[in-house]
């Protein structure tokens, strides 16, 4: 079972929020913000959800938590689901700010979501092309690291597993390759693209493949731990239960 | 320099892989490389080749001191004679017949004049299995339903004792698990009060040895005033006995910590190896047993029964659970003191004959797991998260050289840490 308002955290956080890694990793990203003249913000303001405001510039893309006040555009959405129906293209979003704006929503925008559509579900063909592979289990494991934090926040089942989690930081990681943190306080959690100074605990897949197949669910993680392909060191118990989330990442972003 | 090379491991990775192929996670459970923290893989052994004693053999024919003891079996040594001798005599005679063998029955006396709680035994075979009992038990005995835990708990793997977010877990099947702190007494009664009343039994292990954490051992007045609230609650007072039966003592860890459970399992030191378990239980609960439908094809095999008197009049004879408790000591000082010798902060917890090891130089085991690493590489096998197990076979001359292996463990880490030396 998933929660609306859980999926509502991951679409705005991890699935918006990967806006901010490709367009920094993707070509194609950076082309179509290369037309953006002046930085312009565009803010989601979902009821009893998340909100965040994502500013893009020629540089890349950057997501606040909250809605800045001096934003460009402002959408205030009634309801997670329907926030949800948005990120699915079955809901039109309607701004009530930056009106004047909204040719950036209906092209630069809407060409970013459709290239991290294209990025985050690819055709088996397309995975063929090393480089796209790349990109596509990078913006991955981004989406999927920061899921990690909103799952355990918000999912029951995902705050079991947070309930168990003390203190500290775990990082998790693709060797030589990339890396977030998932940092616990309070049984709260929060990822930080970046590696940890110093982490409690550490789960580092040995390859992008292998990073892949995790994430798209086609092998499994413990037969990875006995084989040496996944590294994990500290305390076990920090990576056990983010694995536990990690399970329920899938169920929400299927 | 180190003093014990390191072990080569290659045919016992060949194995591993070879076994990935045809049982999932190629060994699955405690016992392998994920919930067994091999930590790094490369440094463990995957399967034995032959035991004997407080050692076993692995497949590359590196030999290890052995202080996990098969997570608990091991008992008395690996193949010990005299018990090997009952259960050889035994399957000469019978072992998985229609009518169960006549031991069964000695087995079960034996058991009622060994603990200190029990007027009867139920047989079964893994530990869960008697938990599993023990929870069936308290609701039909209380017409009740909800079953206090103690967090850290561990009962076995059967889908309640599990936790919500485990994999094939469902919410209904941990629907009626209440999970309390150790050493709350005050807890105990809000859970009560927050259910209602509908409280058929309180599960626990004598005292806190859960994983990746020091473990607290408890003091008899904790367990005198749960007993009491139990009475004063009509809730089934259940005590895991599974882990650290007959090792402190052989009445029952209950009868350790001065009180009497209701019901208590056992398994794992039952039979040095041999497959069985056991529920006992006050008479009071022998009516309700006798009512619950609970089987199964091996249950009543004999041969495990024949194992189980002579293991158990082996560990009277041995007086076991004070050497146990003699011998942890003496490792864990021995390890305590190599470690100061190299800056390491080694610390022990949990009663001697289960002793719990960690090295608090750091906040994250990662040390701890490095030197339990060069320990095991080089034939001391313990581990980063779990308890550890004395056997009797286990000698003075054993724990000199696990300690020189430790300390050499200990010298290899300092080495690689120069940041320790300040």
């Amino acid at each position: 079972m998933t929660d609306q308002r859980t999926l509502a955290y991951i679409n705005m956080y991890a699935v918006l929020g990967t806006l901010e890694n490709l367009c920094e990793l993707d070509e194609k990203a950076k082309e179509i913000i290369s037309t953006i003249e002046k930085p312009i913000s565009v803010a989601f303001d979902v009821k009893n959800g998340p909100s965040a405001t994502l500013t893009f510039s020629k540089n890349g893309c950057r997501m606040d938590d909250g809605v800045n006040a001096n934003c460009d555009i402002k959408i205030p959405v009634a309801s997670c689901e329907k926030f949800n129906g948005i990120i699915d293209g079955k809901v039109t979003p309607i701004p009530t700010k930056g009106i004047t704006k909204v040719n950036f929503l209906l092209k630069t925008f809407t060409a970013l979501t459709d290239r991290l559509t294209e990025v985050m579900r690819p055709s088996a063909e397309a995975l063929e092309d090393p480089d796209f592979f790349r990109l596509n289990t990078l913006c991955t494991f981004y989406t999927v690291s920061v899921a990690i934090s909103q799952i355990g926040n918000q999912d029951a089942i995902g705050q079991f597993s947070a309930s168990n989690i003390v203190d500290g930081d775990i990082q998790i990681g693709i060797a030589d390759t990339v890396y977030a943190t998932i940092r616990v306080k309070d049984n709260h959690l929060i990822t930080i693209k970046q590696a940890s100074d110093k982490p409690r605990a550490i789960m580092e897949f040995n390859t992008l493949e292998l990073a892949n197949a995790l994430f798209a669910g086609t092998v499994n993680s413990i037969d990875h731990v006995g084989n040496g392909n996944i590294i994990i060191r500290g305390l076990i118990s920090m990576v056990d239960n983010v694995n536990r989330i990690l399970d329920r990442v899938a169920l929400y972003l299927a | 320099m180190s003093k014990f090379p390191t072990f080569d491991t290659t045919k016992s990775r060949a194995m591993f892989e070879q076994a990935t192929k045809v049982i999932p996670g190629g060994i699955y459970g405690h016992l392998g490389p994920a919930e067994g923290q091999w930590i790094p893989v490369n440094r463990w052994p995957s399967f034995a080749e032959k035991a004997q004693g407080s050692y076993f053999w692995d497949v590359d024919g590196n030999k290890y001191i052995d202080y996990m003891c098969a997570y608990g079996p091991n008992v008395l040594g690996y193949n010990d004679p005299d018990v090997d001798a009952a259960a050889l005599a035994q399957l000469k005679l019978g072992n998985c017949t229609t009518a169960p063998g006549k031991v069964m029955v000695e087995c079960a006396e034996t058991l009622v004049d060994t603990v200190a709680c029990a007027d009867w035994a139920f047989f079964c075979k893994n530990g869960s299995d008697t938990t599993t009992l023990a929870t069936m038990a308290a609701r039909a005995h209380t017409h009740k339903k909800k079953i206090i835990f103690l967090k850290y708990y561990y009962h076995g793997d059967f889908p309640w004792a599990q936790k919500i977010d485990y994999p094939g877990i469902t919410p209904e099947d941990v629907a009626n698990n209440i999970i309390c702190p150790w050493f709350d007494l005050d807890a105990l009664q809000k859970a009560y009060d927050d259910n209602n009343g509908d409280i058929a039994g309180l599960i626990a292990q004598p005292y806190d040895h859960g994983n990746f954490k020091d473990n607290e051992v408890a003091s008899k007045e904790y367990w005198q005033a749960v007993r009491k609230w139990c009475d004063d609650h009509g809730v089934v007072l259940i005590i895991d006995d599974v882990r650290a039966g007959f090792r402190l003592d052989l009445a029952g860890s209950d009868h350790f910590y001065g009180f009497k459970a209701d019901l208590i399992c056992f398994c794992k030191a039952l039979a040095n190896g041999y497959n069985m378990s056991a529920l006992c239980g006050g008479e009071h609960m022998k009516a309700t047993v006798s009512g619950i439908t609970y089987t199964g094809s091996y249950w009543m095999s004999s041969v495990p029964f024949a194992a189980c008197i002579a293991c158990i009049n082996k560990m009277k004879a041995l007086d076991t659970p004070t050497m146990f408790r003699r011998l942890g000591k003496m490792v864990t000082d021995g390890f305590k003191a190599a470690g100061a010798e190299h800056g390491f902060d080694l610390r022990v917890s949990g009663e001697p004959a289960l002793f719990y090891l960690r090295i608090a130089n750091d906040d994250n085991l990662m040390l701890h797991q490095e030197w339990v690493a060069e320990c095991v590489n080089r034939g001391l096998f313990i581990t980063s998260h779990h308890n550890h197990f004395i056997n009797a076979s286990l000698t003075e001359e054993d724990i000199k050289k696990s300690i020189e292996i430790a300390e050499d463990a200990f010298s290899v880490v300092a080495k690689n840490h120069p940041e320790l030396r300040g």
